[in-house]
């Protein structure tokens, strides 16, 4: 971002002095006189001092379920209104948009010629690629399609919520669409991935307004997301973890363990791994979290969490094909398999020794030596 | 060329021991005290493991008088930090040693170690005494790689790169935090490493049996050779071992 | 006779991917109709084999607008085929996070996917605030927000982002278009409610986050609730988090009352022409919900169960959800394929087998006689189907139930239209209204009779008889509805061994949204455009209108369905 798109422009400090639109308008053309440009001139220099620095934003939807707009419309600092009323201009958004059909398309390529490299692409939702993307489409051209040539001209995306980082729930296994997250589907752009089932309203506005606010991307992680969100587990973090040290455990749904707040680790909680700002931040304004109302966090925004078995098992089964059981229930076998074949080495081993007693002790002969 | 040994006469054995049985300092010391730390951190290793993954004892009462947990788990760190020492310090010992601590190594590019290991198994099986060494044998040598080396690399990264998660961006998130989206994500690291800890039992009970059916059957004093170091063997068995140099 | 077409595609301010074409006769009126879901995520086929009890996560990710619905429908169906009881303290919670969804829901349906369609932006910018002021002091006389310097800031806001060039998402739309009638003060009041209602939204659904952790996406548990109650504990459910529920639901009460409904009458009024357009089949159906005795006694739900065919609302026809012959799902026009070349099968029966023959895209049109949608055609009985909040109302109202009959009167008599009106676009818009109305009085029902029990000792939330997998048997079948914002939600679990052997939703945008069936029946989208007049094809206001006020959900209706034609021979509903 250049550093003229984020300042006020000339116009709203003029405005600010009080200048009203009329002499505002004398000055554009005393201005346009000054640099010996000839009247015609005057409409550009009026566009220009006028243009407002608020960052266009093409908010792309696609095998989504929409959780990730309701939830930046939940944000409360900001409020989902100050930021797409003041800071940025959500040009395109198939969520809030007035209008529809050929006019919204219309509107997207105009913001990709006029604003090329200077437009966020942000994405909520993941494309099928599976047989030409005909699982998704948008104005009748596939949504793989539309993504690709969006990103093209984009400075940087921004890819909501699970679906679009990760893959989500589309993309678990078989993943009959053949959906991919983003990164995998563009290349030679800075993605920035925010995961989550949704993400939390709060990290949402937080980032953009980051981005307008710093004017520059924030610093990521390994996997692209934005190390002031996803830099700690839940589980380092959790009010519940002097339960998890001490080994208080809820056993089951509303037992004692329960109802004092013990740590839900035997229910299957995803805290210990899971990269997000629930913990911290909390969710819808800091009311609550999965974890502070009685469930286990299921992970939701960890790649493959749909994929890591049963939600209230704290162990998947092995991912070997035909393999359907726990690394607890295949150790416990090939242990006891190992001692039955040891007992049973062991057994003939006596056999052998009663029976050899009556024989010469063939077991002593060593077979041929090299 | 082929020579058999002649059945043994167990009187002449209990009279003239010397005469049949010779001693060599097979295992030096450091192979001695890494195979003992080693037992001591996988026992340790596994139990706490096995309560982390499914903790049993509930404590009643406010959670500032209890640390079980908390405890369990920094004891399965401490033994996972000397098994790591440990298990590098075998390493090193591989190159520094005698040739009896590289003879585990499997040969697989030589004809000589394969015949060596099928006839190892043919000789268990159909309780033979079989052919001696005095350093490990193909079989042995090839289940100590998958057993010990590979299961140990195995845990090794799995476990410091899940230890590695309180902190991901610092030393050991950057030594081997990319383990973990290698193997699908934390809860798929998690498993492995639970899975691959189960090798170490399935080892552990094939492996104690091995020594002493083995003891028994060569008489070679396998048993106490892990205390004392010292091998047994007859005359006449000591040059098999030659494909290790 | 020349015949236009009018493509919308995408339609906006829904949730998912819906394609409208229109046929337009020489005068401009739509002659026929074609409604096409163009996204398919195929939920259904990722179930099979995992584990029941996560199944309401998996099915809550089929639509985060109306999150929750497709998650209790989910519950209810795994507890029904394992025959769990939730205790009613579960059942309570439930109703209470199912109501503040409805209020939710039909507020940001209301102000921000549908308002947009009647409401003139640019207009408002023409307002004078003070006349403004007075015009809101008449419609809502208890809200306090309504000073001439309140509207003027508003004004100035808005004023700004026009001027700016950057119109964002209003802009290219059809303001000035001339079906808005709206003088500039009321489309002013519109926009400024537009804006306190989207802050507002954020509030009531921290409901959800108290007993679920968070929304969108709250969290169920097969058996009950997660969140425990504890009057004497400090980490659950106590007397804090229950007055902060109260309190939410007092201010839903005043935003009901006080904002949703005094607009929703005074833009009805400068619109009742639109009470004789869009009315579509005729057919209307609801399940019912929110249960007074247990999700099994369907005699007892607030919403009542049952059929009105034909706009007879002097008759209620009986729907037995455990009766396999009444509903079918045909494929005449989806892009499936059932085996044997058959067009119809009962959801037990349920086949989804992609089968995509419509053009490669980019394409410029489908062909309304073959295949054309995602959707499948739900068909009771061969009819097809309204459902939605209309028809929860009208099927109430038939069936006379006293609150009900209560705020549709008294709707019908502020409006001056007779019951007749209500089979419309507008009737459409105003039952979700009064929907509301009724939502906000339940919701604190629901929390009195919490309140009530908790008083009297009885403080439980799950009951885990039957959590272990240990305990249940090898083959259990279940069903589960409920009435989600959009209307008749049902899921069908088939568990084999512990696992999901099969697992079928019906979801109401599909009712709504479906193709055309074998007989050539258009779905209720379709039905309700035929006959409406169009100013300008290009600028299809009117389809929006009438599609809008169904609510469309099209993540819901294509997350179908189940892949390998197992039969779900018979379904338990108790
Ligand atoms: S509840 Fe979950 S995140 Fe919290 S301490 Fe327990 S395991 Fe960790």
């Amino acid at each position: 971002m250049s550093k003229a798109d984020v300042k006020p422009t000339t116009y709203d400090v003029l405005r600010e002095l009080g200048v009203d639109r009329r002499s505002f308008l004398k000055f554009c053309t005393m201005a346009a006189a000054a640099l010996g440009l000839d009247a015609s001139a005057v409409g550009k220099v009026v566009e220009a001092l006028e243009k407002k620095p608020r960052i266009p934003v093409i908010w792309l939807h696609g095998l989504e379920c929409t959780c990730c707009s309701e939830s930046f419309i939940r944000s409360s600092h900001p409020i989902a209104q100050d930021v797409v009323l003041n800071m940025i201009s959500l040009d395109y958004d198939d969520t809030l948009q007035a209008a529809a059909g050929f006019q919204v398309e219309e509107i997207r390529k105009r913001i990709m010629k006029e604003y090329p490299g200077q437009y966020i692409l942000a994405v909520e939702g993941n494309a099928p690629t599976k047989d030409g993307g005909v699982y998704c489409t948008v104005g009748g051209q596939t949504f793989l399609e539309i993504l690709r040539e969006t990103a093209e001209q984009a400075k940087a995306v921004v890819a909501w919520g699970s679906c679009a980082s990760n893959g989500c729930v589309q993309a678990a296994h078989p993943n009959p669409t053949g959906a991919k997250p983003v990164h995998k589907l563009i290349d030679g752009k800075p993605v920035i991935n925010v995961p989550g089932c949704p993400p939390i309203g709060e990290v949402m506005t937080g980032l953009l307004t980051y981005i307008l606010t710093f004017d520059r991307l924030p610093d990521l992680d390994r996997i692209g997301r934005p190390k002031m969100f996803y830099a700690q587990r839940l589980h380092d973090k959790c009010f519940r973890r002097a339960f998890f040290d001490a080994g208080q455990f809820v056993e089951n749904w509303d037992d004692e363990g329960a109802r004092k707040g013990w740590c839900l680790y035997k229910m299957g909680c995803r805290g210990p791994s899971t990269y997000n700002s629930c913990a911290t931040f909390k969710w819808n304004n800091g009311v609550s979290w999965p974890i502070g109302s009685g469930h286990g966090c299921i992970g939701c925004s960890e790649a493959n969490f749909w994929d890591n078995g049963p939600f209230y098992e704290r162990l998947s089964t092995v991912p070997l094909p035909g393999v359907d059981s726990t690394p607890d229930q295949i150790g416990k076998v090939a242990a006891i398999g190992a001692g039955a074949g040891v007992a049973a080495h062991f057994a003939s081993f006596l056999v052998r020794r009663t029976m050899s007693k009556d024989k010469p002790d063939e077991s002593h002969v060593s077979a041929d030596r090299d | 060329m082929a020579t058999r040994v002649q059945a043994l006469d167990v009187a002449d054995v209990a009279a003239r021991p010397h005469r049949y049985f010779r001693r060599m300092y097979v295992w030096q010391w450091p192979i001695r005290v890494f195979h003992w730390i080693n037992a001591i951190c996988v026992t340790v290793l596994f139990s706490t493991g096995l309560y982390i993954a499914s903790p049993i004892l509930a404590p009643a009462g406010e959670p500032y008088t209890h640390f079980v947990m908390a405890r369990v788990r920094q004891i399965h760190f401490i033994f996972a930090f000397l098994f790591v020492v440990n298990f590098l310090w075998r390493i090193y010992w591989f190159w520094m040693g005698n040739n009896y601590a590289r003879s585990g190594f499997p040969f697989v590019w030589r004809r000589q170690w394969w015949r060596d290991l099928f006839r190892q198994v043919g000789d268990y099986l159909r309780l033979k005494r079989g052919h001696v060494h005095l350093g490990h044998n193909a079989l042995g040598g090839l289940s100590y790689t998958i057993f010990v080396i590979a299961l140990g690399w195995a845990q090794i990264f799995t476990g410091l790169s899940l230890y590695s998660e309180t902190v991901p961006s610092g030393f050991w998130g950057r030594l081997v935090g990319w383990v973990i989206p290698l193997l699908g994500g934390s809860f798929q690291t998690r498993m492995w490493h639970h899975l691959f800890a189960w090798g170490f039992v399935f080892f552990a009970i094939l492996h104690v049996y091995i020594v002493f059916y083995d003891g028994q059957q060569y008489k070679n004093g396998l048993v106490t050779a892990i205390v004392s170091g010292e091998k047994f063997y007859q005359e006449g068995d000591i040059d098999h071992d030659t494909w290790l140099s | 006779m020349s015949t236009q077409r009018v493509v919308v595609d995408p339609i906006t301010r829904i949730e998912g991917h819906l394609r409208i074409e229109a046929m337009l006769d020489e005068r401009g009126v739509i002659k026929d109709a074609m409604s096409t879901g163009t996204m398919w995520r195929g939920i259904e086929i990722i179930l099979k084999g995992r584990d029941p009890r996560d199944a309401w996560a998996f099915t809550e990710r089929i639509c985060g607008v109306c999150t929750t619905v497709h998650a209790l429908a989910s519950v209810r169906c795994v507890e029904n085929a394992l025959g769990i009881t939730v205790p009613e303290n579960a059942e309570i919670i439930r109703n209470i996070m199912f109501l503040t969804q409805y209020v939710q829901d039909h507020v940001i349906h209301f102000y921000h996917l549908h308002a947009l369609d009647w409401v003139d932006v640019v207009s408002a910018l023409k307002a004078d605030p003070a006349a403004t002021a007075a015009l809101a002091q008449a419609v809502s006389p208890s809200w306090p927000t309504a000073s001439p310097g309140y509207f003027r800031d508003v004004a100035t806001t808005l004023t700004k982002f026009v001027q700016s060039g950057q119109l964002g998402i209003f802009q290219n739309a059809y303001w000035g278009h001339p079906a808005y009638k709206l003088p500039p003060e009321a489309n002013l009041m519109a926009v400024a409610h537009y804006l306190e209602a989207l802050k507002w939204q954020k509030e009531i659904i921290k409901i959800h986050t108290i007993f679920g952790g968070k929304n969108p996406h709250p969290n169920y548990v097969v058996g009950g609730m997660p969140c425990s109650i504890d009057l004497n504990g400090d980490n659950c459910i106590n007397i804090e988090r229950l007055n902060y529920v109260k309190g939410l639901i007092e201010d839903a009460t005043r935003i009901i009352e006080g904002l949703y409904l005094p607009d929703l009458f005074a833009v009805a009024s400068f619109y009742t022409e639109w009470a004789g357009i869009g009315a579509g089949i005729g057919n209307y159906m609801a399940y019912g919900d929110v249960p007074q005795n247990g999700i099994g006694d369907v005699s007892k739900l607030r919403f009542p169960r049952g059929i009105v065919l034909g706009r007879n609302l002097s008759e209620v026809h009986p729907l037995d959800l455990s009766d396999a012959s009444q509903i079918t799902e045909e494929i005449s026009h989806s892009w499936y394929s059932y085996p044997g070349g058959q067009q119809a099968l009962h959801p037990f029966d349920g086949v989804t087998e992609p089968h995509y023959t419509g053009p490669k895209p980019p394409y410029e049109h489908l062909d309304e006689n073959g295949q054309y949608s995602w959707l499948k055609a739900p068909r009771w009985k061969g009819n097809a189907m309204e459902v939605g909040p209309l028809a929860r109302l009208l099927v109430g109202y038939a069936a006379g139930n006293t609150e009900i009959r209560e705020v549709v009167n008294e709707a019908l008599g502020r409006l001056k239209v007779p019951a007749t009106a209500l089979f419309s676009t507008l009737g459409r818009t105003a039952a979700r209204g009064l929907e509301s109305r009724l939502a906000v009085h339940w919701l604190m029902a629901e929390y009195e009779h919490l309140v009530a029990n908790l008083k009297a000792g009885i403080t439980g939330t799950a009951d885990t008889s039957r959590w272990d997998p240990a305990t249940w048997p090898a083959e259990a079948k279940g069903f589960g509805f409920t009435e989600a914002p959009r209307g008749s939600l049902g899921h069908w679990v088939h568990i084999q061994n512990g696992k999901i052997a099969n697992y079928q939703a019906i979801v109401p945008s599909t009712w709504n949204a479906s193709p055309k069936d074998a007989k050539g029946q258009h779905g209720a989208y379709e039905a309700a455009l035929l006959g409406t007049p169009m100013a300008d094809a290009s600028k299809p206001v009117e389809i929006l209108r009438t599609i809008h006020s169904f609510d469309p959900c099209l993540a819901c209706a294509s997350h179908v369905l189940g892949p390998d034609g197992r039969v779900l021979a018979e379904v338990t509903v108790r």
